[in-house]
This record gives C-alpha cells, structure tokens and sequence, in this order.
C-alpha cells in the first residue's frame, strides 16, 4: 500500500481515493506519514528563515501552520512544495528520502498547493483550466472530462458547470476551482496558503466544510494561516514556528472542541512568548468621536477603475473628526479606488471631493497630500515603495519637496537620515539601519514604515486600504491603536478593508461597499458580521431578499 | 542581537562597491575571447590583433591622445543618457539629436565666428547644439507624456528623420554656397577649442568630464536626481508618492537630447569645424553599451568610456596593418552587451535570495508570485511606456 493511490478512470476519476475505509482520522496505523520534514533549515542572507523545524503530515489529516509575520512559515511551504531548497535538513515522502526540485516535482510527487494569488486562467472556461497541463494526452476527450468534472464539482458544492468562464465565478468558486484542479494532478498533499484571507464569512464557513470532506478523502491538508479561530476549527493538529523555529505543536487530544479555550491561549502564548500584547482585549473606542465637524465630503463621486468600467458609483460620503469609518466589502468592489479618489490618485469623472469645505477635486497626489490627506496603500511593495531604495529614502518618498528634507532642489541628507531613524524608533520598524533596501524587510516592518511615513505628516484625513492585511496579531494591534489615536486627536481615518474583525474592532461606523456603490452605512454596534456578509456578497437587495 | 552579528547583517545587506563590475569584466573578457575566435575564423592571428590594439592604443602617446579626444563626446553623451535611462526612458535616439545638435552648432558657430571673441562663439555654439538636441527630443516626450507613446519606437524614428532631415538642409538652405561638397560653413582651425596646455586634446575633455560630473551631483545630492530614480526604479511608487511624472519624464528625455546635442556641438568646435552631409559618427551604441556596462553608475561611466575610446581608436590602429575591417570594434561592443546581458542572468539566477517568501508574503507580493516574476534590479530599467 506504500504505492501512489490509484486515479481509476470514470464518473469519479478526478480524486484520490487513498483512504482505505477506517482510517479516515488519522494515522494510527504503522505506516509512515505521508511527509515528514525533519530539521529543516533555510537561511536567506542573514535571516534565518528555517531554523531545524520538524514537521510531519499524515493522511486524512489537518495541519495548521500558525506563526507570526516572518515566523517561516511560508518558507517551510515553499520548501515543501519544491521552490526553495533546504539549507540543511530532509525530507521523507512515505518514509523515504526525496529532493523535490521543483514545483513541477512536487506535483507529480502528490504534493499540490493553492496559494492566495490564483493561477486559473480568468478567460478560459473551468474545464480548460484544469485540464490546461493536465497530461502528457495531445488530444483531449472533453466530453468525458467535463462529466467527471462536472461530478467532482458538485461533490465540492461547486453548482456551476465546467464550460462557464472563470472570469465569471466568485472568488470563492474560483477558489474551489483551483483546488479541483490541484487534486486532478494526483495530490494527496494539499497546501493552502492563507485560503480563507479572500472569502467572505459565509465562504469560510465552506471552505471549512471542504477541507473536513478532503479529510475524509484521506488527504493531508496544511493550511497556513493567520486566523486562530478558523485554524482551531479545521484542524487536527497545530504547528506553531516563531523566528523561523518550531516552538508548539498541539495534538488532536489538545484541541479538542472542550479545550479548545485552553489551546487558543497556548497557541497565543507560542507565537508571542509569554502572550505578550496578543489577548482578545479590543482597542480602547475613542472619546469624543461622536460629532465632529465634517472634514472630508464626497458628493456623488463617480470613477473608473484601471480597466476602463466605473468602479465608483456616485458616492456621496461625510467623514468627521475624530471619527473611524470602516468600509468593508468584497475585493473589487470599487473600494480601493474609492482611497485612490480622496488620494488624489484617481481622476473623479463627475461629482465632488472636498476637504474642511474646500474642494480639492481632481487636484493630484501632491495637492491632496500638501492639504492633508494622507493613503497607505494596500500594494505595499508594488507603489508603496520603493524595493530597491533604502529604508531612509522611502521614508521621504513623499516629502522630499519639503523642508528640512530637502530644500526644494538640494537633498539634506542629514535630516533625511534623522527623520528615517526616528520613525524607525517610534514604530519600532526591524531594520538594520536606515540604509539598508527596504525590500529586504519583511512586510510587516514595511507595513510600518508606510504608515509611520504617513502619520509623520500628521494627516487631517488618512485613507487605509488593508491596514493589517498579512500582519502577526501583535502588528495588527498596534496598526489599529496607531490609527484610533489618530482619529482621537481629531482626525478622520477612512479604514478599508475585507477583514470584518478589523473593522468591527475599532469603526465608529461601517459603511459596506458592493458593486461601486456605498450599499449600506451602520453606526457601531449597529449591525452584525452576518447582515454585513451578506450585503458585501449580494448588495442590499440581495441582503433583504435574503432575510 | 550582538554587535557582531549586526554587523555581519549589514555587509550582507548592503550593497558592496565593486561587485557589481564582476559581470561587466567578465562580458569584456569574453567579448574578446569571442572575437578572437572570429578572427581566427578570418585567417587572422587574434593575438597578433589584439597585441597591436593594446601596444598601439594604449602604449603610444598619439593612441592615448586619440583616445583623450575621441571620449570627450562619449562622456558627454553618457551622461545625458544616464539621465533617461535612470529615470526608466529609453532614449534610442541620441545620434538623432547629436546630428541636430551638431548642425545647430556649425550653422551657429560659422554665422557669428569672427565677428565675436571665440569664447563667446563657442557658448552661443553649444547653446545652440543644446537646443538642437532637446528640440529633436521634443516630439518624442510629447508623445510619451500626453499620449503615452513608447519612447523607444518615435526616438529610434527620429533617428532616421534626423539624418535626412541634417542632410537636406545641409544641402539647401544652410550649405555653405562658396563650396561644391554639401556641409556648412566652416570655422576657421584658430578659433576652435584650444588645447588644453601640454597637450594636443582640445578642451571639449573638459567639458565631458563636467558633465559627468554635474550628473553625479545631480543623482547624489538633489530632488531632482532623486525623483528621477524613484521614477525610474518604481514607476508606480512615483505616481503613488505624487511626484510631477510627466515633468520628469519629459525632462529625462530633453536633457538627454540637450546633453547629445552638446556632445554634436563639441564635435564640430573641436574637431571638425563644419557639419558634413554624410557624417554620422553614431556614438550612440557605444553610449549605451558603456553606461550598461557602468551599471547605470555615474562614475563609473569615466573608466568604461575611456575603454570604449580606446577600443575605437585602438581598433582603427589595429585594423588597418592586419587588412580587418574597422568595423569589428563593432562587433566586439555588441558581444560585450550579449555577454553582458547573460552574466546578469546568472547573476540574478544565482544570487542567494534576498527576501525570504514570508517577507513577501504580506499583499503586494503573493507568495505563489515569488518564482513566477523575478524581481526587476534597479540597475537595469526595463523598458517602460505602456500605461494601465
């Protein structure tokens, strides 16, 4: 039975049917784990990213990887499925030593992985896309795997046919999509790579489900992950890693729904050491966030997005001091543009933008930035900065223009280099030094020096698109009291995201977007993660239709 | 964390002086082992060629005074387009806007020769070679900065505009009447650029080496250089941090036709005397291949120019006794750049990975994205000039 599991052909060809009846829950049996990585060690420069971390998976079983940002817990995946290469250490499939090469190697070994950013090709059909460098058959017999495909689909709740386009499913079809594709190379090991950071509440709640049903398949399931609660919901077994070693490893016994409290707090405990800063406590609300006057107005603002459709429907839209606005939604939901627009980032098509009573529409980046409106961008590495200039330099991107950075024409470098170490200091940003490229901080730490460079010019308004996207908890924390003090001294913060916990933690109000409108705006505690769901993935009407 | 180890973290951080230069040595090395062969093919003793290419260019007072001469525009062009090129623009067409430059000058400097001291005739020749230049680069950077039109595509165009354009007026409305052969007016030899004291090199050197200069201090130490190279390394990150994009990227691209068209004026001030129908000294090729090899740095543009003058002059010089075409400098140049283009693959191929994927993994980079796109070096822009 050591041999690959068989992929026999018809109705049900596509999945692996390795679970021989029985052992479904876990490896009791004497024979090997499926992989066991034993005294892994990666280092990438001076960082040590892997530092003699063990990890065994068995079949019919999951494994979560929990970790903070930077812990190594992507590089343990990346190892596994065939990108990197050990510094030291082995790894054993079915007991025996194996080098996997290449992703394309760990494929055919079983080995498969769905990673945030998708694969699928959006204007090709499903069944296109799974079959796309599915064999080595130059003539493909679509109509016998559309059948098998469209079985395997519906076992996965997938009620959409093989032959619709990619490009029209959600992100949660899309992403069940990919992992049908994944399991019809033969994997028995599944990697999922933050599966549930994209899906709304209610696609969680199914994903989970299918992840108990590949369980069932006998499939050894990793998730990496961020989020505790899902992580404990699934999982048979926790690995926690903390600066690239392996600190906690829980058992089935040890998170078993009754002490599930109990190891939520050891897991904690793990990944901070000593459960510093990382309890359920929220963020102090603000004080006088009530009524503040009005700081930022959009009025019917209409924009389009970078593919040339309008992507902002006529919002109209008051901020006031000392106030946090969440918007939650769906990616891709005019949200992002919405930040561009009151950035200055975006041409507004019709409509107003205006700023303590003074319209600034259309006026640019600079403009927008001089007056007081400041953006951290969610595409930190792609235009929030600079990978190839020093920490120092992109902590002045914006502001070089003025004094004492420079002044207006010669650099002071000086003042720069000051400026970089005092923000460095204050957000505690882990760098060597301000001279060094910041690409090669993890980002987290360019999380920081983003938002430390746009609180330094102490904004009147401060657009956040996904503040906390990626961050360890202890990040996160401080990511969210940073933006409530801000708010506090008088400011307004726009905060978008799609993490509803993030924003039902420190909002004042919650306005959700769908479709480029502004579908439905909740003072706090007004309205709970459920109703907010499900306006984010069907709009208002659909909410009520629903209800 | 201890003193030490911090200390080993930053070496390994940071970028270190020298190394980059290994890549572009070993393209030299291997363009002349490469050419060696062709050679060979040629029924040519390579290390016959190549002795006489060292021993002569740079052994002989009057090679090593050649080569002084000829790098004076190499430097100046260089560093024009080390301006564009650190900025992302892709400006093929500097020979174009040397021409132009070039026929400013000799129409210019001839005009008002004798009738102002020299001094005063070659600065209103060089403005005018200036202007010429960044007046052959203006259509380009309209077309770039209202419409978006690559860059690389209307410079190349230019180019060839520039050469009928140049010879045409050449033969009409600028000829020099008293004359049969198409060029303008000449400059009398006392009232060119005199020689730098002690020396038989015209002083255009120093005005090459100036430029280098101001182009160092203008990447070091301004807002300008600086903005340039946000533009240029991260275009995106430009427009996010609000920077004047359009500004910049026309002034890349006029500067370099202003720096091109002054390298054409110091042509026709220091050697030449007048603008010639048919001359086309195509400097540009060599310009790129140089400041690629230079790796985009401003200073060590001086040493790798000096090289690429000496392998013009030290070929000529070789050529001519062992009968090879003087066109196989050429040829070594363009295999520097093929050698050069593969040692930066291993280069990166090689290159222990900086960031480990949980760096990355934050938004902006997907992990699964890691393998697939490679990160971009700043060193090497990527073309640039489509828009989203």
């Amino acid at each position: 039975m050591n041999a690959r599991f068989s992929t026999t052909g018809g109705m049900t060809g596509i999945l692996p049917r390795l679970a021989p009846e029985g052992s479904g829950g876990g490896g009791a049996s004497s024979r090997p784990p499926v992989v066991e990585m034993r005294h892994i060690r990666k280092q990438f420069g001076p960082v040590v990213a892997n530092d003699n971390v063990n990890l065994t998976l068995r079949e019919g079983e999951v494994h979560a990887l929990l970790g903070e940002n930077g812990a190594g817990k992507t590089t343990l995946m990346s190892i596994l499925s065939g990108m990197y290469q050990p510094d030291g250490g082995e790894i054993l499939l079915d007991g025996q030593p194996v080098r996997i090469g290449s992703p394309a190697e760990a494929l055919s070994r079983g080995i498969g992985a769905v990673y945030q950013h998708f694969t699928l090709v959006p204007n090709m059909s499903v069944i296109e896309n799974v079959a796309l460098g599915a064999g080595s058959n130059v003539v493909l017999d679509m109509d016998a795997a559309e059948r098998d495909l469209q079985a395997q689909l519906g076992e996965f709740g997938l009620n959409v046919s093989p032959r619709s386009k990619v490009s029209d499913l959600s992100i949660g079809q899309r992403q069940r999509v990919e992992i049908v594709k994944v399991l019809s190379r033969g994997t028995r090991v599944l990697l999922l790579d933050e599966p549930t950071s994209v899906l709304t509440p209610v696609e969680v709640e199914g994903l989970l489900d299918l992840i108990r049903q590949l369980k069932a398949r006998g499939v050894a399931v990793v998730i990496v992950t961020h989020k505790l609660d899902e992580a404990l919901a699934v999982s048979d077994r926790v690995t926690v890693l903390r600066g690239g070693r392996k600190v906690a490893e829980l058992g089935p016994d040890q998170i078993a729904a009754g002490t599930r409290a109990d190891a939520k707090r050891r897991v904690v405990e793990a990944m901070f050491g000593g459960g510093a800063g990382a309890g359920e406590a929220a963020v102090p609300e603000g004080g006088g966030h009530a009524a503040g006057p009005v700081l930022l107005a959009l009025h019917e603002v209409r924009a389009d997005g970078n593919l040339g459709a309008e992507a902002v429907r006529g919002i109209t839209l008051e901020l006031r001091a000392g106030e946090i606005f969440g918007i939650a939604g769906v990616d891709g939901n005019g949200q992002k543009e919405l930040g561009e627009v009151i950035a200055g980032q975006r041409h507004v098509r019709s409509g107003s933008v205006s700023l303590d009573g003074k319209e600034i529409t259309n006026s640019g980046v600079a403009k927008a930035s001089a007056l007081g409106i400041g953006y951290v961008t969610d595409e930190r590495l792609h235009e929030g900065c600079v990978q190839s200039a020093t920490v120092a330099d992109n902590s002045v991107l914006k502001a070089i223009r003025r004094a004492p950075f420079s002044n207006g024409w010669w650099l002071n470098r000086k003042a720069i280099d000051a400026h970089a170490r005092a923000l460095i200091q204050q957000f505690d940003v882990r760098t060597p030094g301000p001279d060094v490229r910041i690409g090669l901080l993890s980002g987290g730490n360019i999380q920081k020096l983003l938002m430390a460079r746009e609180l330094a010019g102490n904004p009147r308004v401060l657009v956040c698109n996904k503040p906390t996207h990626g961050l360890d908890l202890k990040t996160a924390r401080f990511v969210a009291e940073t933006l409530r003090r801000h708010a506090d001294a008088g400011n307004a913060v726009l905060l978008i995201s799609s993490e509803l916990d993030e924003i039902f933690d420190i909002s004042d109000r919650i306005g959700v977007m769908y479709n480029g409108d502004l579908a439905a705006v909740f003072p706090r505690g007004a309205a709970d993660a459920e109703t907010i769901g499900q306006i984010m993935l069907a709009g208002r009407a659909g909410a009520e239709a629903r209800a | 964390m201890s003193a030490t180890s911090a200390t080993t973290a930053r070496r390994a951080l940071l970028p270190s002086g020298a190394r980059p230069f290994v890549s572009s040595l070993f393209a030299i090395v291997a363009a002349f082992v490469v050419g060696g062969v062709f050679l060979a093919l040629r029924g040519k003793d390579p290390l016959a060629a190549y002795g006489l290419l060292f021993t002569r260019g740079l052994g002989t007072g009057y090679g090593v005074t050649e080569t002084l001469i000829h790098l004076a525009p190499l430097l100046i062009m260089s560093a024009g387009l080390l301006l564009a090129l650190r900025a992302g623009i892709w400006n093929i067409g500097v020979d174009g806007q040397l021409l132009v430059g070039a026929l400013f000058a000799g129409v210019a400097g001839s005009a008002i020769a004798g009738s102002v001291p020299a001094p005063v005739m070659w600065l209103v020749a060089a403005l005018a070679g200036m202007l010429g230049g960044l007046l052959w680069a203006v259509v380009p950077a309209i077309l770039r900065v209202k419409y978006g039109l690559n860059e690389i595509i209307t410079t190349l165009m230019m180019n060839y505009v520039a050469l009928n354009v140049t010879s045409w007026l050449v033969k009409g409305p600028v000829k020099d009447p008293d004359v049969v052969p198409p060029q303008t007016r000449l400059i009398p030899k006392e009232m060119r650029l005199p020689d730098i004291p002690g020396t038989e090199i015209h002083i255009g050197l120093l005005v090459g080496l100036v430029a280098v200069l101001v182009v160092a201090v203008i990447f070091r130490y301004t807002v300008l250089g600086f903005q340039l190279d946000v533009l240029g390394r991260n275009r995106f990150a430009a427009i996010h941090a609000g920077l004047p994009v359009g500004k910049l990227t026309a002034f890349a691209l006029l500067a370099s036709g202003a720096f091109a068209g002054l390298a054409g004026a110091n042509d026709i001030l220091g050697v030449k005397g007048l603008f010639q129908g048919n001359w086309s000294p195509a400097y540009g090729f060599a310009a790129f291949a140089m400041v690629y090899l230079a790796r985009l740095n401003s200073l060590w543009i001086l040493p790798f120019a000096y090289f690429f003058s000496f392998l013009a002059i030290g070929g000529e010089m070789m050529a001519r006794p062992l009968e090879i075409p003087t066109y196989f400098t050429e040829v070594l140049e363009g295999l520097m750049l093929v050698f050069f283009a593969v040692a930066v693959y291993f280069e990166r191929k090689f290159a222990p990975a900086d960031r480990s994927p949980d760096a990355m993994e934050a938004e902006g980079m997907p992990s699964a994205a890691i393998t697939a796109e490679p990160i971009v070096t700043p060193e090497l822009p990527v073309p640039t000039g489509e828009r989203r």
